[in-house]
């Protein structure tokens, strides 16, 4: 019998994640126990996995592991049983468990993708990155042809900031289905880190295109923009993200710094302002508060959101290059010099990167 | 001619007839308001340089980072030549191949002639900038070439001819890597100093190995090494003695202690005291702003004046720079051109001290983001009144071409049209073809090749033939040509400020030659004049501290303006302007 296991992707993809269901089903338990007393090992196995499946598709995960555990226990060299069992454990977030079973069951069958997938999976929500890189890439080297595959090695190597090699497998995936949506936003993201903007643009927009309310596709479309010195096309799809999301103070922050850039300095500070009050810890939301407030020739209410900023990143040199500036503006020289000094003092003790120069971050 | 009323001393201006006809221009393709027409004359010109830096490759940092070219008039016939600053390679370098520069004399009228041999400026080496300026007071100007290793001065002999100099005027930057280099005279003497931005102190023999090391990756992908890991060179301040001889000055007035990577120079008075300030772009470490105290010390302000950093603190790669006026308020304003993935800057003045970059809000920055800067000048394009700001791009890795990153080696320049609210549009995609077109351009200058109140560009382009820019903007307006003469001042009337008045507007700007990237420009002051037909007003500031007024000038024309004696000759080119140029000058674009 071949089992029919959910394909289920580490991805918060609808379905995959449900949450315990909570009616398990007693009867149908004993009912199955019953029958399977009166069958052969075999058969009782078979009825088991049935059973077991038939949970774990109704998210039923407790009941599902019992099933499994079961089966394993009346035949341990069954395939389809450690899978069931695997996923089941992984399902329900006994992940310790899923790993030890999994590595047990890739021993004992080192050719089956299936269980080095989820035996990646479940390194993976353990946070154990690189065991999970290992499995998973094992798995795509047995079976080359699963979009999940792809996608599930892509989503660990964005998590490593391994932004290429994220986006060279997302490329196959999306050649094995281009209708998804989260898949292009990914590329997107992985050409974007990767300095490759103007592809990650052609991967929002299609991203959009499939989905148009794809949770945080303007966002990251206005970002690429923003990345490009496309501040207006940025802003107008900050703008939308906003629309459907106005809380958001990560968009919100965005949206003002793309504004300041443009030199809109009210609707900058507006932004920042609701920016700051949302997540009171973003310390680059106050110091483009503060550099707002300053170009609009406010130097004396620059100056708290600077400090807050300077406060909240401690080795950053640049909340106390505005304030310095903020404090020579409104006269008080003295301070302005412990702020330039302070300037200094960080900057000397910033490692210098990069070769002929310090472009700017994307 | 108009009327003219010289305030200071009674000089009768003479009128001088043209000494050969100009070509007339062809009929523009853009006519549409703040649209520019910059037509590649290259080929017809007689423009024949192939400039040579290095492997192609791009494999070591030097071979990046040539391109000087100098626009001058080196036979005083009131034509603006060329000089070409060629490079090398290591190979041909070591086994003595001379990749010569050249000179190209104006012919006037369209045209010019390679005359390098006759005119002795035959030096082989591994060149890169070059600054002009009459360091001897004898009105003619002279050259200053920054090489590989070391750098020379040529002697203009008046006879077309040049000398090199170097020994005996004890400039001869001692073996170092010099860039971009300026004549300035920052004592008021009336001797041009002169300012040598040094970039990297490099061993020839120990060159850092492409791609090896942590200061040899861009975007993680293996590129030349630096300047970042190597060390960096000290620039050189050399004042002028007055009798043909500098001395270094370097330490007596602590210039560039902490030995940054120099590549673009400046001289301005940003705080209009009448002595010359000094700013100096640098790569990967702060640019910095010498002010000048008038006493013949400088003291280091970058920080606090606001440009030494990016708008955010952080640390740039200054390339070319260019001062102006671009808002018309009086103040002479700092454009700075950078790397790529970062902002170009356009610090505007803020009367007091003080720089705010305003690059985002004027439209000046957030495109630039893609490009990686280097030639940078303020030029008025369209005669009308306010300066427009061109930008010449090339990035230093061609290995950007073998990925998608959104940056490309050959890149196309930026022209930026000045909207006289602060803000600028960039129009040179919406251009001619020239300006669309993407080189790896290096240096840039401005010149009015023509002589017809027009700004003509001029940009070298690596491993490539320099392309010169006919400028056939249609929507034009009148425009005043001023050349100063110093007398007390340094002959050239380098850092005299001239403010002139038509109708309702105002706008002043400072002698100089030498900005941008490694490169010197026409000297002569062009204002554009919009749809006045007359200037109520010219006044001249002189470093010597004199004061010249002048009223009533006519525009469209030309004046020779001298120290305490007016204007000395007025050159009317309009009649020049007699036979349609397409005639012996196709179009070659």
């Amino acid at each position: 019998m071949q089992i029919r296991f959910r394909q289920c992707s580490g991805s918060h993809h609808a379905g995959c994640l449900r949450p315990p269901w909570l009616a398990s089903n007693l009867l149908l338990i004993f009912i199955v126990s019953i029958v399977a007393a009166a069958q052969s090992p075999d058969q009782h196995v078979k009825v088991l996995l049935r059973s077991g499946q038939a949970a774990l598709d109704a998210g039923d995960f407790a009941r599902a592991a019992s099933d499994f555990e079961q089966a394993e226990r009346l035949s341990p060299e069954n395939l389809e049983v450690n899978r069931g069992l695997l996923l089941t454990y992984l399902q329900a977030g006994r992940l310790a468990e899923a790993a030890e079973l999994g590595r047990n069951a890739v021993a004992r069958w080192p050719g089956d993708a299936q269980l080095w997938h989820w035996l990646g999976l479940a390194y993976f929500k353990a946070g154990q990155n690189s065991p999970a890189l290992e499995a998973l890439q094992r798995s795509e080297k047995l079976d080359s042809a699963r979009f999940d595959i792809h996608f599930d090695l892509a989503l660990v190597q964005l998590q490593q900031d391994q932004y290429p090699l994220a986006a060279d497998e997302l490329e196959k995936a999306i050649k094995l289905k281009s209708s998804d949506p989260l898949a292009h936003v990914l590329l997107g993201r992985a050409y974007q880190n990767s300095n490759r903007t103007l592809l990650a643009v052609e991967q929002f927009q299609i991203a959009l295109r499939l989905d148009p309310k794809i949770p945080l596709g303007h966002y990251h479309l206005g970002f690429a923009y923003a990345s490009l010195g496309r501040n207006q096309e940025a802003i107008t799809e900050y703008e939308k993200e906003i629309a459907s999301a106005p809380e958001n103070p990560e968009v919100l922050y965005q949206l003002g710094r793309s504004l300041l850039e443009t030199g809109d300095y009210k609707s900058a500070i507006a932004c920042l302002q609701k920016a700051t009050q949302l997540n009171p810890q973003n310390a680059d939301a106050f110091y483009d508060l503060g550099k707002a407030l300053l170009l609009n020739g406010d130097a004396q209410a620059a100056i708290p959101a600077l400090r807050r900023s300077a406060e909240l990143k401690p080795t950053d040199p640049s909340p106390h290059y505005q304030l310095a500036r903020a404090l020579t503006k409104i006269g008080t020289a003295d301070e302005a010099r412990q702020e330039w000094k302070r300037f200094d003092e960080l900057k000397k003790a910033q490692p210098q990167n990069g070769g002929m120069a310090s472009g700017r971050v994307q | 001619m108009a009327a003219s009323l010289w305030m200071t001393v009674a000089a009768s201006p003479r009128q001088v007839k043209s000494r050969q006809p100009i070509a007339k221009h062809s009929s523009p393709k853009n006519t549409a308001p703040g649209v520019a027409s910059f037509v590649d004359v290259t080929r017809a010109s007689g423009i024949d340089f192939h400039l040579t830096c290095g492997s192609l490759e791009k494999r070591y940092i030097m071979e990046s980072m040539c391109g000087g070219i100098a626009v001058f008039d080196y036979d005083n016939d009131g034509w603006m030549d060329i000089f070409l600053v060629n490079g090398s390679t290591l190979e041909d370098l070591g086994a003595g191949k001379c990749h010569p520069s050249k000179l190209y004399r104006n012919n006037h009228d369209g045209t010019f002639t390679d005359v390098t041999t006759k005119a002795g400026l035959t030096h082989c080496g591994w060149g890169f900038g070059v600054a002009v300026g009459d360091y001897d007071n004898d009105g003619w100007e002279d050259l200053y070439i920054t090489y590989l290793d070391g750098a020379l001065l040529y002697h203009n002999n008046h006879d077309g001819t040049f000398i090199d100099v170097t020994a005996r005027a004890a400039v001869g930057n001692a073996g170092r890597w010099g860039t971009s280099v300026a004549f300035g005279d920052y004592d008021n003497d009336g001797y041009l100093d002169l300012y040598v931005a040094n970039y990297v102190d490099l061993d020839l023999d120990h060159l850092p190995e492409f791609g090896v090391g942590p200061f040899c990756q861009y975007r993680g992908i293996p590129v030349s090494c630096g300047p970042r890991g190597l060390k960096g060179g000290r620039d050189r301040l050399y004042h002028n003695n007055g009798d043909g001889t500098f001395t270094d000055v370097t330490d007596k007035l602590n210039i560039d202690p902490g030995g940054y990577y120099g590549l673009g120079v400046l001289w301005l008075d940003y705080d209009l005291d009448g002595c010359l300030d000094l700013y100096v772009a640098n790569d990967s470490s702060p640019s910095l702003l010498y002010h000048n105290d008038c006493k013949g010390g400088f003291t280091e302000v970058g920080v606090e004046a606001g440009v030494a950093y990016s708008a955010d603190g952080r640390e740039q790669a200054g390339m070319g720079i260019d001062s102006a006026d671009y808002d018309n308020d009086g103040w002479p304003d700092i454009a700075k051109a950078n790397f790529s993935d970062d902002s170009n800057n356009l610090y505007h003045n803020d009367h007091n001290g003080q720089f705010t970059d305003m690059a985002g809000p004027a439209g000046f920055g957030a495109i630039s983001i893609p490009f990686l800067g280097f030639g940078m000048k303020f030029l008025d394009f369209d005669n009308d009144g306010w300066k427009d700001i061109f930008v010449a791009n090339g990035h230093v890795n061609p290995q950007m071409d073998q990925h998608s990153f959104g940056v490309t080696y050959a890149e196309r320049p930026l022209l930026f049209h000045n909207l006289r609210n602060g803000k600028f549009d960039e129009i040179g995609r919406s251009s001619d073809a020239a300006l669309a077109r993407r080189y790896v351009a290096r240096g840039a200058a401005t010149a009015d090749f023509l002589n017809r109140g027009k700004e003509d560009l001029l940009i070298s382009v690596l491993d490539g033939s320099p392309v010169l820019l006919r400028n056939e903007t249609a929507k034009s307006g009148h425009w005043l040509s001023i050349k100063t003469v110093g007398t007390r001042s340094n002959r050239d009337g380098f850092g005299a400020r001239v403010e002139i008045k038509a109708g309702n507007s105002t706008q002043s700007a400072e002698v100089r030659a030498n900005s941008s990237f490694e490169s010197a420009s026409d000297p002569r002051l062009h204002f554009g004049l919009g749809t006045a037909t007359r200037v109520d007003s010219i006044v001249i500031r002189w470093p010597s501290g004199k004061v010249d007024k002048v009223e009533t000038e006519a525009a469209d024309q030309e004046l020779v303006m001298e120290e305490g004696g007016g204007v000395i000759e007025r050159r009317n080119r309009q009649d020049h302007l007699t036979e349609p140029f397409t005639k012996r000058l196709p179009r070659t674009e």
